[in-house]
């Protein structure tokens, strides 16, 4: 049984790591090559079905589909990047400030926090893209801004812990600044659990971008994003169902790959 | 609670002010003349100091007056209370599916912890809990719209016109909301039921001579349940979220519809009044939460 669950484990991550090495691999290629331009029109190819010339085959202007899921990839994979930096970054200064001080601060940032926080992130980002208008930036700097909260209550829990043993008090004892005692001794001690919800942080950062982008708000056209092309397959569902399913699989598969990586990471320490 | 509401509305008004754009503008269009905008920010209360035009809003609210749309010149209140009953009903079906998948079958896996079934078990929520609900409606609507030919896409019925249809037709739609939902309730239930079925008073009513079932249904999952209590306390912001974009899918008027179309239009009267619906809708949950926690466990009932 425990043989049993330790294999298991391994195959988490294995697996999670394959299916992340595959897709990196894919959008890194993307970035010097796609087998066709992502917007040569041809008419002739109006809704090819999949074949060994079209992998995918291709959309209703005749583009084809895996330069476009390629190129798409990209893009999300950006988008979530950058979310979850300024997410962390933020989260972080404003989580272990809280834990490590506490006080009024502490009450009035948390008492928003907890608001923010039961708030689902797609609507606070749909709400901050009202105010700063659509488009890839405004929604990366949207979803980053919604993923804050959560990191903060993380880091802050994780701080206010750290901070009632003893090494943090020796560090104190030897003339440390709080700065110093925040950034080079509680903050490593903290990663693995930063790290873990750091991935769980990306997943959520590509569905919530694909749901914006399927909403249309996210990455305008011409550029393919993964939830804009489900949105334009929907219309032509009965004639042309891979051009929906080729773009859903790769999101499930990214998310798939982080979540088992996440959970062969978490389960492993 | 009454002041994080208070707070919640301060922050989403400001935030609106702030943002350039005239509304007296938007609403008479760029080519209208300098008198008519002049007298029509004064019917709106324009040219009043933020703070009067806030307590103003703010007072409206309470009133259930929630100011006029821009772009439709109707009552806000009329809109949304036209589209409430159907996302109100989605997230419902979502909800009740939801629970009611998750609870036998964590049960289940659980009873065969490490079995084949359990492995099996884990490996496909680990895979559902990765779908986006969107493209799972959307595979739904072709599998069954397509390939079953049961369902019949946008064809939204009214729930004015004829209830039984309009529930019919957001069976779907509430499926899509409720599995990855379902997925990740039944992780959590799963763990939870499992590190509870260790302690020493399920051994006691073993001992008892109670059965298997008996001891999951009437001892462990009580206790079991009360993480899970605050998930499904956060699923349902969640869910109303969701919602949004799975009306989308299966083109159904609702909330999120009027919410998207307010955003493309400017329309922030509208905006905000959805935001600091869903806002009342989550502080809501939030005590029916700790509501729950009370009746779960008696132990938190003395203080």
């Amino acid at each position: 049984m425990k043989k049993w669950f330790k294999k298991h484990q391994n195959f988490n991550f294995i697996t999670g790591a394959a299916i992340t090495g595959i897709l990196l691999f894919t959008v890194f290629v993307s970035i010097f090559a796609t087998p066709y331009d992502t917007t040569a029109m041809s008419v002739a190819d109006k809704f090819a079905k999949p074949s060994f010339t079209h992998w995918m085959g291709c959309d209703n202007y005749g583009r084809d589909i895996l330069s476009r899921v390629m190129e798409g990839m990209g893009n999300t994979f950006l988008i979530a990047v950058l979310t979850v930096l300024i997410g962390t970054v933020f989260g972080v200064i404003v989580g272990s400030l809280c834990g490590y001080f506490g006080g009024l601060l502490d009450d009035i940032l948390m008492r928003i926090n907890d608001v923010l926080f039961s708030f689902p992130s797609i609507l606070l980002a749909l709400v901050i893209i009202s105010l700063l208008g659509t488009g890839r930036l405004n929604v990366t700097l949207a979803l980053g801004i919604a993923f804050i909260p959560s990191f903060a209550r993380i880091v802050r829990s994780e701080v206010k812990k750290q901070c009632s043993l003893d090494y943090v008090k020796s560090a104190a004892l030897m003339g440390a600044g709080h700065i110093r005692i925040i950034f080079v001794h509680i903050l490593p001690n903290i990663m693995p659990v930063l790290l873990s919800s750091v991935m769980i942080g990306f997943n959520n950062a590509v569905l919530a971008e694909a749901g914006l982008s399927y909403l249309g708000i996210g990455v305008q056209p011409p550029a393919a994003s993964l939830g804009r092309m489900l949105s334009e397959a929907q219309s032509y569902l009965f004639t042309a169902p891979w051009y929906a399913i080729f773009p859903g699989i790769v999101i499930v598969l990214t998310v798939l790959g982080f979540a088992l990586l996440a959970e062969g990471t978490t389960e492993e320490n | 609670m009454l002041l994080t509401l208070l707070a919640v509305s301060f922050i989403v008004f400001a935030a609106f002010e702030i943002i350039p754009g005239d509304a007296a503008v938007s609403r008479l269009g760029s080519n209208a003349t300098k008198e008519t905008v002049e007298a029509l920010r004064v019917q709106m209360g324009l040219d009043k100091p933020f703070i009067v035009r806030y307590l103003n809003w703010l007072s409206g609210f309470v009133k259930g007056d929630f100011g006029t749309s821009i772009s439709y010149n109707l009552p806000v209140s009329s809109m949304i209370l036209e589209k409430l009953p159907i996302t109100v009903t989605l997230t419902i079906l979502s909800m009740i599916m939801t629970i009611g998948i998750s609870i036998p079958l964590s049960l289940l896996i659980a009873k065969y912890a490490g079995s084949k079934f359990d492995r099996i078990s884990y490996g496909t929520n680990q895979f559902v809990m990765a779908v986006p609900s969107f493209f799972l409606g959307i595979m739904m609507s072709w599998f069954f719209g397509m390939v079953l030919k049961l369902f019949r896409p946008g064809g939204y019925i009214s729930y004015k016109k004829d209830f039984g249809g309009f529930l019919g037709y957001l069976i779907l739609p509430a499926i899509a909301i409720a599995i990855p939902k379902c997925a990740m309730s039944i992780k959590l239930l799963r763990s939870a039921i499992l590190t509870e079925a260790g302690k020493d008073y399920v051994r006691t009513a073993y001992s008892r001579g109670l059965s298997t079932m008996e001891v999951l249904y009437r001892h462990v999952l009580k206790n079991a349940m009360i993480p899970l209590i605050t998930f499904w306390g956060m699923a349902v912001a969640d869910m109303i979220a969701g919602s949004i974009v799975i009306e989308q899918v299966f083109n159904i008027p609702g909330l999120g519809r009027i919410l998207l179309t307010s955003i493309a239009n400017r329309d922030y009267p509208v905006v905000e009044a959805v935001i600091i619906l869903i806002a009342f809708v989550v502080l809501i949950m939030n005590l029916v939460v700790d509501i729950l926690y009370r009746v779960v466990d008696p132990r938190l009932r003395k203080d």
